[in-house]
């Protein structure tokens, strides 16, 4: 199986900060995977999916992206990832519809292309009613799924999700992983992060176990929960593995 | 550059979006350019124009009388009457006037005055080519001259010296005639007319000032260009709220993960902002062109620098949205970035003479002016409007301005990179 995502003993501190906010991390996404980063709060999650966007430069290790190293590809990068941050990243005082017509016109698309493919994710996600409306004026719900959504336009080779379903109500969350396993049939692959344990059951093909940087373990979520004595859910296994300390971040 | 086409896209949908930004970018500058032109228009009437009022009694109507009433009214210093509400008037009535303020001076010229020193110098003349020995002051001309006591010395002084200027150079005048007459007489050759030889000392004026600003606008010419300048630097408010506000909601990062380089980014911004910028000095040129002369103010006249006028526009809309973009980069909220741009606009202006033109500062603060991007603007307009440069002239302004722009860019693209990617 061809590999989507490789990081190979990835470093990064942030300037000013005293410990590594990913310290020698090593995983291997294959490809069509929903392989789910999960980890508390203040693991490494966000930062490490930043780092394969683009966004953030990192301090040593190596990466590479859909078969590219980004030293000097991250043009061939971009048009294959699709990126959904954790905090909504949307145009307040655009229309839902507008901010997509903007998202999917700088990934590529045009035309009527671009107006199909807006139409069929918003009937997708149930928003077909109201994409004229101003985002301002949208509920959170409403909000996460666009979000999503600006992501998915161009159909990602590789798609970032960053806690998807943050503050989200059941119905709309149940929505949204129905949806993301339907794109994922597509083959896309998906890079996950969160800390509902439940969800990344039921959601993910693979996950990777990270605490302060590091990966503590990996693997398929029922291969982890029969390795891990005494647990039936992935819940068992995260509180056993990463203990019941709280997490100021 | 379909990716152009969407950042502009949403560049202009954001700025439409956003109506107050749009009315303090487009109306408040209107309003003050119109407010600031109406204040002002006396003042710089008053630099340009305002005359003393003086009565004149000429009882002479002969050389004297009719050479400094000449002279008087050339200097450009008095608005002379003849006479009170078109009647010709008595002494008594001229010192009544005078007393009331209703003008700051009375001049009368005794009936006669010419012939006085006509004959004064003949005798004279005549005395010394014959020998004998006169004395000048055996009949004296007095021109009387009433001052109202509020006359500033320096403009009595004016009027004292243009009086005796000309009454010496009326005596000295016949004085020379009479002496050529005389010459001629006793000669065989023929002397040359003698009052050739005058005003061979030249006094040159000239103004202690950076070369620029002695040229004096009129209100119109210096508050429409000012206050587009004005509105063009305003923008700093808008853009850097922009930069900021979608770094805050995210969408700057979602960009930034696409095929969407930083340059792209704010490619679109410069487009947006110029076009605004243009739009602002349009309607404040055309307020000046149009409106201004119904209410009664000086027309701005632009002749045909429109091509000019709209080249020191746009290096001035580069340097305002260089300007913008670096308070953008750095303020790190909203509210800082809006204060910080409008509070540093005014200053900018203040010392750029938008408020008060350069030519009246005190010297120290015209060259310190020179230092202010708004008057890089303002002096280009300036040329165009008031001192009719070409190109030429408005090159070192434009380069300013340019100049400033491409290091706002290079700042701003340098502390984009390691503030927040390198963190
Ligand atoms: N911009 C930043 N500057 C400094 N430290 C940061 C920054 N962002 C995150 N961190 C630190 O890096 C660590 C990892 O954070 P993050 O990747 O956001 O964790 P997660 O997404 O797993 O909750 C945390 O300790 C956090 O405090
Ligand atoms: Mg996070």
């Amino acid at each position: 199986m061809r590999t989507a995502i490789e990081i190979n003993r990835l470093c990064k501190t942030y300037r000013g900060s005293k410990t590594p906010a990913v310290d020698q991390l090593t995983l291997t996404v294959p490809e069509g995977a929903v392989f789910g980063l999960l980890g508390p709060n203040g693991a490494g999650k966000t930062t490490t999916i930043h780092i394969l966007c683009g966004l953030r430069s990192f301090d040593s290790g190596e990466i590479s992206i859909a078969g590219y190293s980004p030293k000097r590809r991250w043009k061939d990068i971009r048009r294959r990832i699709g990126f959904v941050p954790q905090d909504i990243a949307l145009y307040p005082s655009l229309t839902a519809y507008e901010n997509l017509q903007v998202f999917g016109g700088l990934m590529g698309l045009r035309g009527k292309l671009l107006k199909n493919r807006i139409n069929e994710l918003l009937h997708l996600f149930g928003l077909e009613h109201g994409k004229h409306r101003l985002i301002e004026h949208y509920s959170g719900g409403m909000k996460r799924r666009i979000n999503l959504i600006a992501g998915l336009l161009h159909r990602p080779e590789i798609l970032f999700l960053d806690e998807p379903t943050a503050g989200v109500d059941v119905q709309t969350k149940n929505l949204m992983l129905d949806n993301l396993k339907t794109i994922n049939r597509e083959g896309h692959t998906i890079i996950y992060t969160s800390h509902y344990m439940e969800e990344a059951e039921t959601l993910c093909t693979q996950i990777a176990l990270i605490d302060g940087g590091k990966t503590i373990c990996t693997g398929t979520p029922s291969g982890l929960i029969a390795q891990t004595k005494g647990c039936d859910k992935l819940e068992d296994v995260y509180l056993q593995l990463t203990g019941k300390k709280l997490r100021d971040e | 550059m379909n990716g152009l086409r969407w950042l502009i896209y949403k560049d202009g949908l954001l700025l439409l979006r956003d109506k107050a930004g749009l009315c303090m970018m487009f109306l408040m500058p209107m309003l003050l350019a119109l407010i600031m032109t109406y204040l002002q228009d006396s003042t710089f009437n008053a630099i340009h124009e305002t005359r003393i009022p003086l009565l004149l009694l000429n009882a002479d109507k002969d050389s004297l009388g009719m050479a400094i009433e000449r002279q008087i009214g050339a200097s450009g210093i008095f608005s002379v009457a003849t006479g009170i509400d078109g009647q010709p008037a008595e002494r008594d009535a001229l010192i009544k006037a005078v007393g009331r303020g209703d003008f700051m001076m009375g001049i009368i010229i005794p009936e006669n005055a010419t012939n006085h020193i006509r004959k004064n110098v003949k005798r004279y003349v005549a005395g010394a080519f014959s020998g004998k020995n006169i004395s000048l002051k055996s009949d004296s001309v007095q021109v009387e001259i009433f001052i109202d006591p509020v006359t500033k010395n320096s403009f009595r002084s004016t009027l004292i010296s243009t009086l005796r200027e000309y009454a010496v150079r009326t005596e000295s005048d016949f004085l020379f005639r009479e002496i050529t007459a005389e010459v001629n007489k006793h000669s065989p050759l023929p002397a040359p007319d003698i009052r050739l030889a005058r005003n061979k000392v030249i006094l040159k004026e000239q103004y202690a000032m950076p070369d620029k600003a002695k040229t004096i606008p009129n209100s119109t010419q210096h508050n429409i260009p000012a206050w587009g300048m004005f509105a063009v630097f305003f923008i700093a408010v808008s853009l850097s709220g922009n930069l900021i506000r979608e770094r805050g909601d995210g969408s700057f990062t979602r960009l930034r993960t696409m095929p969407c380089p930083y340059y792209l980014y704010m490619s679109a911004k410069v487009i947006i902002y110029s076009l605004v910028c243009l739009l602002q000095l349009a309607a404040i040129f055309l307020m000046g062109l149009f409106l201004f002369p119904l209410l009664g103010l000086p027309a701005l006249t632009i002749g045909n620098g429109w091509l000019s006028l709209l080249g020191v526009g746009l290096c001035s809309a580069l340097a305002a949205i260089g300007y913008g973009t670096i308070i953008g980069q750095i303020a790190s909220s909203h509210q800082q970035a809006a204060v910080f741009a409008s509070v540093s606009v005014v200053i900018m202006a203040a010392i750029g003479g938008i408020w008060i033109p350069v030519f009246v500062m005190p010297l120290p603060m015209q060259w310190l002016s020179a230092c202010s991007p708004l008057n890089w603007g303002l002096e280009g307009f300036y040329d165009i409007l008031i001192r009719g440069g070409n190109w030429r002239a408005l090159l070192p302004e434009c380069a300013a301005s340019s100049a400033f722009f491409i290091l706002c860019a290079i700042a701003a693209v340098v502390y984009d990179k390691k503030k927040r990617i390198d963190i």
